[in-house]
This record gives C-alpha cells, structure tokens and sequence, in this order.
C-alpha cells in the first residue's frame, strides 16, 4: 500500500514539475476577439474583420508597409529585395529574397510562386479582390527569383497592391494547388506564424514558424479565440486568461480598461468608414427621395457621441478621409422633419418599411439599434433579421438586404475603395461582384477615368468629381469614421510603435515578446 | 334524426359548462385550501394587469432612445435605470411583460389542444395507435425543450408567431401524456362501457365523457408549463433567437444588460428579477392546484 501510494505521489509530483516547466516556457499569446467564428483564412477571399485579423500574422507580400504602419509612405522590401520600374511607369521588376520558405513542408518560395499567388488574386473564380488586379496584364517569371509585371495603363498604386493585404499576401503554389478550395481552412503562407488548427466557433490556433526568413519568432503559440460577449471578453482579460483583446468599440471601455495595472490601451488605425448602402435597385428606395430622407434622417453627431470621440469621428466623404484623393463633401443635413416632408412627396406619408439583414455582432448591431431609432423618428421603419456574422456577409452579397450597414477600411487610396464599394462592374450578384450592395454606378465615369489619368491634379478632381455624384444620388448614407479599439497586458512587448495595420489588428511578428 | 338535431344544442352547452366547472372547481379548491397559491394567483393577476395597462401606465416609450442618459442607476426620473441607449426599463418591462405573457399563453393553450388530442386519441383507442403515437412523443420528449426550441426558431426564423410553434411544439409531448394515462384508465370505468353498449359513437364518448374528467390534471400541467415556457421565451431571446430589436423582451434585455454588467447592474437585475416572479407565481398556482385535485392530499388535510 505504503509503496504504492509513494509511487503515485512521485508520479504526481513529476506531473507537476513537468507543469510548472512548460508553463515558465510556454510562449503562448491568447487573443480575443469579438465575433464568433471564422468565415475563411484564405487572404484573397477573407472580407471580415475577424478573419484578416489572423491572416495578418501568417503572410507575406513582395513589399510591405513597415511593421505597425499602415501608411503606403512607410512601403518596404518583404519578399522582394529591390524592384526596379521602366521609363514609361508600366514594367515593374522584383527580385526576391533566396532565403524564403513556406510553411509546412511546401518547399523554398520562387518567383513561380509568386506569378501563381498574383494570378491567383487577380482571377475573379479565386478572388474577391480581382478587380483590383485588371491592369496586370503580365506577370511572368523571369528566373527563379525574378518576377516581371506588366500593367496595361498606370494605376494609381502598384506597390500598394503587392503589400500582404487581401490579394497581395503570398500563396505558394504548391499549398495552393494541393489544398485548393480547402485552402480557407488551411492557409499556407510564408510569414511568423503557420496555421496549426481550427475549432469551429472557438478558436484557431498558430504556430511559430521556426523557418521564418527573418528569424524565429519568439512568441511560440497565438491562440486567436472567438468570445462574443462583450463582458466575457472583458472578464477573460481582466482575469489574465487573455493578453490581447480587441475591446469594445465604446469610450467607457477604454477608459475603463486604461485603468487596469498593467495595461496598454489604444486606438489603432487605419479608421474604418461606417456607412448604410440603399439598395437602389428595389423600391421603395429606387426614389432618390426616399434616400433623401433616410440621409436627413440620420443623425451624425448623435452616433459620434453614442460611440465616443476617442473613438470616432463624422464621415466627410463617401470615402474614408485621409485616402489620396479624398474630398470632403456637403453631407446631408439632420433633419428629420425634412425626411418626412420627402417620404410623404414621394408618395409615403405613413412611412415606409425596409428590410435590413443585421449581424449580431455587437459593435454593429448596437450601432444599427441607435440608427434604426434615429429613422424611426422620421417614419422609416428599419426591419431587422438578425443573423451571426459570417451568415451576414453571405447574405448581403445575396442581395437580400435593402440597407446594409457595412463599416471598411482599405489601401488608403481613392480608386480602391470607389472601384469595390460603387463602381457598378462591383455590384453583388455580378460575376465581377465585390461590395456594391446599392447597384450605384452614377460614379463609372470619373473612376474609370481616374484609374489611368496620369496627371495627379486631373486625377484628384475626378475623385472627387466621383464622390459628389455619389453623395448626390445617395448610393451610401456615410455615417462616422471608426478605429480599433484593442487592450493587452504590458507582458506583451512590441519592438516598434503601434499606428496600427492595414488587417486591423496588430502586427504580430518574429520581434514580438512575451515576457514573464 | 329531427329528434337529435332539437336535443343536441342544449347538450353541447352542458358539456361546455361540465368543461368549465371542473376546472373551476379545482381552481376554487386550490384558492381556499392554500394561501401560497392565493398569493401566487394575485401576482400573476397583478403581472397580467400591469401589462394590459402598459401603454397607458408606463412612464417613457419604451423603444426612445436618449444616448446622454444611458446606463444609468435608479432614479426619481427613471423608477429602474435606463438601458445601454438611454431607454427606461421600467417602460421596457411593462412592455415587455405583455409578450412574455403573450407567448406563454399562446404556446401553452396551443400545446394544450393539439396535446390533449393526441393523448385522448391514443388513450382511448390504445393498441398499434397508442404505441405508434406514443413512440414518437417519446422521441420529442427526449430533446431538451429549450434545444428542440433553439432548432425550431433558428430553422423557422425568430418571429412571435413561430417562437409561439416552437414552444407549443416541446410541450405538446407532455400534454399528450398527461392526457393518455387517465383515459386509459376511464376507457375501462363502467359509465364508458355502457357509453359504447348504447351505441355512442367514439367522438362522443371522448369529448363528452372522458375529456371533463382529465381537464383538472391539464390545467395543473398547463400552469406548470406556462412557467416553463416563460423561461424558454427568455432563454431564446438571451440567446439572441428572440424576436428582433428594438421590441422589448424580457430576455433579451437580460442578454443586453448581462453585456452592459461591468457598467451598470440594473440593465440586467430587474428584468432577470421579473422572470423570476413570473415564473415563481406561475408555479405556486401550478403546486396549489395539483395539490387541490390530488385526493391522497384532499384526505390529509
């Protein structure tokens, strides 16, 4: 007896060591995010929030924007060591890096990778983001470690289009042609951290990539978990289950958690544009006064105060401001007297009904609680069908949605965000579909023009040529500009100031420390 | 023929009135001989009245928003706080009693009729039917209600009408029992066998001699249910499969202040509070009543 229970106290003893080892070794970063699942890791099909959040970690581009920035002035070598430009603008030339692995056991990255993964992006059967691709024309391998692009016109940035973000993040070919429509769930990339597992609805968890070019990371687990509840996320941090949370898109929660020991609290960059797309394609929202009035209808300032001034700030533009080629723009006023003066001229003096597909996701949702009030008091009756978030993004690329609140942030460059959000080769339902949920195409001219003008004066003035008519026929209702609200325990060390980060979450890479 | 037709309204309302006064009788019995149930009885009374009067007693609108005065505690100016977009929750609560009290009560009778039916059915005509029947109320009873009601509304869509099926839906089961055990037993007693050697037909049997003298356990189960259905209301809108903002639930202002605990307790302590009264009163008048129709119990006191 007496030996027996001398063996299983050693036994447990060893256990215990064996614990307390791997906890002091344990370089495991848990992140938290408000959502609650993932839609898909693959970078060139991901448009929510949540997924580019990890994608951000796992990837590399031929030339990135430097660790946490996010302004395209900022552009650095990635994968490519030095590029060179033709005289006429319209041959680039990338020499890569020797040294570059993907993850797995997928083989060293070459030029042909890289063709792959460009013509990947650039193709709408394997891309949301094909549009911004059109002007490549060519995209060859010379050698091994060379890759030349060829664009048919100038446009306006082609560096910005090669930084990991959405189509420019690298996939190796082999990976990308092993795994094919399985890739979303098993991403391969070249960057910190590889993809090791997925539990739906719970988190995914990455490893260190020990093969990283720039070296080992020192962190050597992100655990990203999916906690919706706002209040259990909070608790999870405060409790230190959590290193990193994305908080509440609220004032009260960042100086609430501000005054937690330990703690740095921050508003990262770059600010998303909140705004409603009208259907324009269905009645009753075909009547421009109708869309007048929902646009006097809603109050601006009322939301900026709902959310917080740390936070946010009223949308100028039908584009988030700080883009090239942003102008600010005559907003409609609040006004809701004016809405039900135009609801009833246009034939709905009792108001009107419209059908919204809203995500439960609460810093959306509560948004759309606060709009939907602000509408009812002119009359317009906002009709939700609340849905989880990946169903969400399906549905109001369905069409299913007369008003869709979507809140974006992109390359801080006008012809992108014009081009996805109201040139009409974008609208949903299309084959060349990106996020043109309003069926607006009163911009066409003035974008397509822009894309190719090559005198920068001339180029501005046709953006914002473009934004006016669009504020004009009222395609979007621009509501306010929001940032990232994030929190993390001091454990965690950054070698380099945060601004923030084009995947809006912050860039977690081989410098990355842990300290305990 | 004509004979028949003469006698049989007279008839159709003693059967009626033969209904009621059994369930009479035992909710009188329940009142007299139990104090707990009178109180029980009072509150829910109080509940269904203070939610007829809503419109005209609550203090705010219940759905205007006034995002300066959002979160806050108890006040002179709003009797219970006001919620995460400034709305006054004493207003929401009366408001939203009425579709607490709405849906329990439709779902239940809902239950009720289709349940009783069932269970009458395969009661009095036992064999193949009863086992069939039974098999698969078996099979329904053995989800959890509130999983069977998360499917129902998440597969039908959260809309008052369909989470009124779904609840209805996950009783119906216990109704069906409650109903087939003491039909089987009465299938047997002496007034139904000499209902069938005067030639009454099935129907008649069941519905005139039969059904009256379930009807006190039904109702003892009903109250029972009610409480339960108002919980499975609250717990899908605390879910999110509620019916859609801005109306005001119970449940689903308990899930809004449970997001809003770390900034003030009320969003979330009165309506979590108002479930519990509603459904403990609904349980006290189900306890009383049971023990009014019990006989061992009836003999004890």
């Amino acid at each position: 007896m007496t030996i027996r229970k001398l063996k299983l106290y050693s036994a447990a003893a060893a256990l215990l060591a064996g614990l307390g080892v791997h906890a002091a070794t344990a370089q495991t970063l848990n992140v938290a995010v408000p959502g609650n699942d993932m839609a898909t890791l693959d970078p060139h099909r991901a448009s929510a929030t949540l997924d580019k959040n990890v994608i951000n970690w796992m990837f590399n581009g031929l030339v990135r924007t430097a660790p946490g920035q996010f302004s395209l002035d900022t552009i650095e070598p990635d994968l490519a060591e030095s590029w060179t430009i033709s005289e006429d603008g319209l041959t680039w030339t990338f020499a890569l890096r020797q040294d570059v692995s993907c993850q797995g056991d997928y083989g060293p990255l070459t030029a042909k990778d890289v063709v792959y993964s460009l013509k990947r992006a650039a193709s709408p059967e394997t891309s949301s983001y094909a549009g911004d691709y059109a002007a490549f024309e060519e995209i060859t391998a010379l050698d091994d470690h060379t890759v030349e692009i060829k664009l048919a016109n100038a446009i306006p940035t082609v560096l910005g289009l090669l930084v990991p973000f959405n189509g420019g993040s690298i996939i190796c070919e082999a990976a990308g042609e092993a795994l094919g429509e399985n890739f979303g769930r098993n991403p391969v990339g070249t960057g910190p951290f590889a993809f090791a597992e997925y539990q739906s609805q719970q988190y995914v968890r990455l490893i260190a990539n020990e093969k990283y070019f720039r070296g080992a990371p020192q962190i050597k687990e992100i655990l990203f978990r999916y906690l919706g509840s706002d209040s259990s996320r909070d608790l999870a941090f405060q409790s230190g289950e959590v290193d990193l949370v994305n908080g509440r898109f609220e004032e009260s929660w960042l100086n609430r958690t501000a005054q937690l020991p330990d703690t740095t609290v921050q508003v990262l960059g770059p600010y998303e544009l909140h705004q409603l797309h009208l259907n324009m394609s269905q009645p009753p929202l075909d009547d421009i006064r109708v869309r007048q009035a929902i646009a006097h209808a809603v109050d601006r300032a009322g939301l900026v105060a709902f959310r917080g001034e740390m936070l946010t700030r009223e949308a100028t533009s039908v584009i988030p401001s700080g883009y090239l080629g942003h102008e600010p723009q005559d907003l409609p006023e609040y006004d809701p007297e004016k809405a039900r003066a135009l609801l009833a001229e246009a034939g709905y003096p009792d108001g009107i009904d419209l059908k919204t597909v809203q995500t439960t996701l609460p810093a959306m949702l509560t948004t759309m609680e606060v709009v939907q009030a602000q509408l009812a008091e002119a009359g317009i009756r906002l009709n939700f069908e609340l849905v989880d978030h990946p169903t969400f993004h399906a549905q109001i690329r369905e069409d299913l949605s007369q008003v869709v609140y979507y809140g974006a942030a992109r390359l801080p460059v006008a012809d992108i965000f014009l081009t996805q959000f109201f040139d009409s080769r974008s609208i949903v339902q299309t084959p060349t579909a990106v996020t043109n949920f309003s069926h607006c195409d009163v911009g066409d001219a003035d974008i397509t023009a822009a894309r190719t003008e090559l005198d920068p004066e001339k180029q501005k003035a046709l953006w914002a040529d473009a934004q006016r008519k669009i504020v004009e026929a009222l395609c979007a209702v621009p509501l306010y500009e929001m940032g990232q609200p994030y929190a993390w325990n001091n454990k965690v060390q950054f070698a380099y100031p945060l601004a923030g980060s084009l995947n809006l979450s912050p860039m977690i890479d081989e410098t990355t420390r842990l300290a305990n | 023929m004509s004979k028949a037709t003469d006698v049989s309204p007279p008839a159709r309302r003693s059967e009626f009135m033969l209904l009621a006064g059994n369930a009479l009788g035992a909710t009188r019995k329940a009142l007299t001989h139990n104090p707990t149930t009178l109180v029980g009885t009072i509150i829910f009374l109080l509940i269904v009245v203070l939610a007829i009067l809503a419109p005209l007693i609550a203090p705010y609108d219940p759905v205007a928003q006034r995002i300066v005065n959002r979160l806050q505690g108890p006040s002179w100016a709003h009797w219970l706080g006001t919620d995460y977009y400034g709305r006054d929750i004493l207003s929401r609560l009366l408001h939203g009693a009425r579709y607490s009290l709405m849906i329990g009560i439709a779902s239940i009778t809902l239950a009720v009729i289709i349940g009783s039916l069932i269970g009458l059915v395969a009661g009095y005509f036992g064999g193949r039917i009863d086992i069939v029947i039974m098999q698969i109320m078996d099979v329904v009873l053995a989800f959890p209600a509130l999983i069977l009601g998360i499917i129902l509304v998440a597969v039908l869509g959260a809309s008052v009408t369909n989470i009124i099926i779904a609840i209805a839906f996950t009783a119906v089961p216990a109704f069906a029992r409650i109903a087939r055990a003491p039909v089987m037993v009465l299938r047997e007693r002496e007034f139904v066998q000499a209902g069938r050697a005067l030639g009454f037909s099935d129907l008649r049997i069941m519905f005139r001699h039969i059904l009256p003298n379930i009807v006190p356990e039904i109702i003892v189960m009903a109250s029972l249910w009610m409480a339960t259905a108002v919980r499975t209301e609250a717990s899908l809108a605390f879910i999110g499969l509620g019916i859609a903002p801005p109306t005001p639930t119970w449940g689903g202002m308990v899930r809004e202040g449970f997001e809003n605990i770390l900034d003030s307790y009320s969003v979330a302590l009165f309506p979590s509070l108002a479930v519990l009264v509603l459904v403990l009163a609904l349980n006290l008048i189900g306890d009383g009543l049971r023990d009014a129709i019990d006989p061992k119990l009836a003999k004890n006191a």
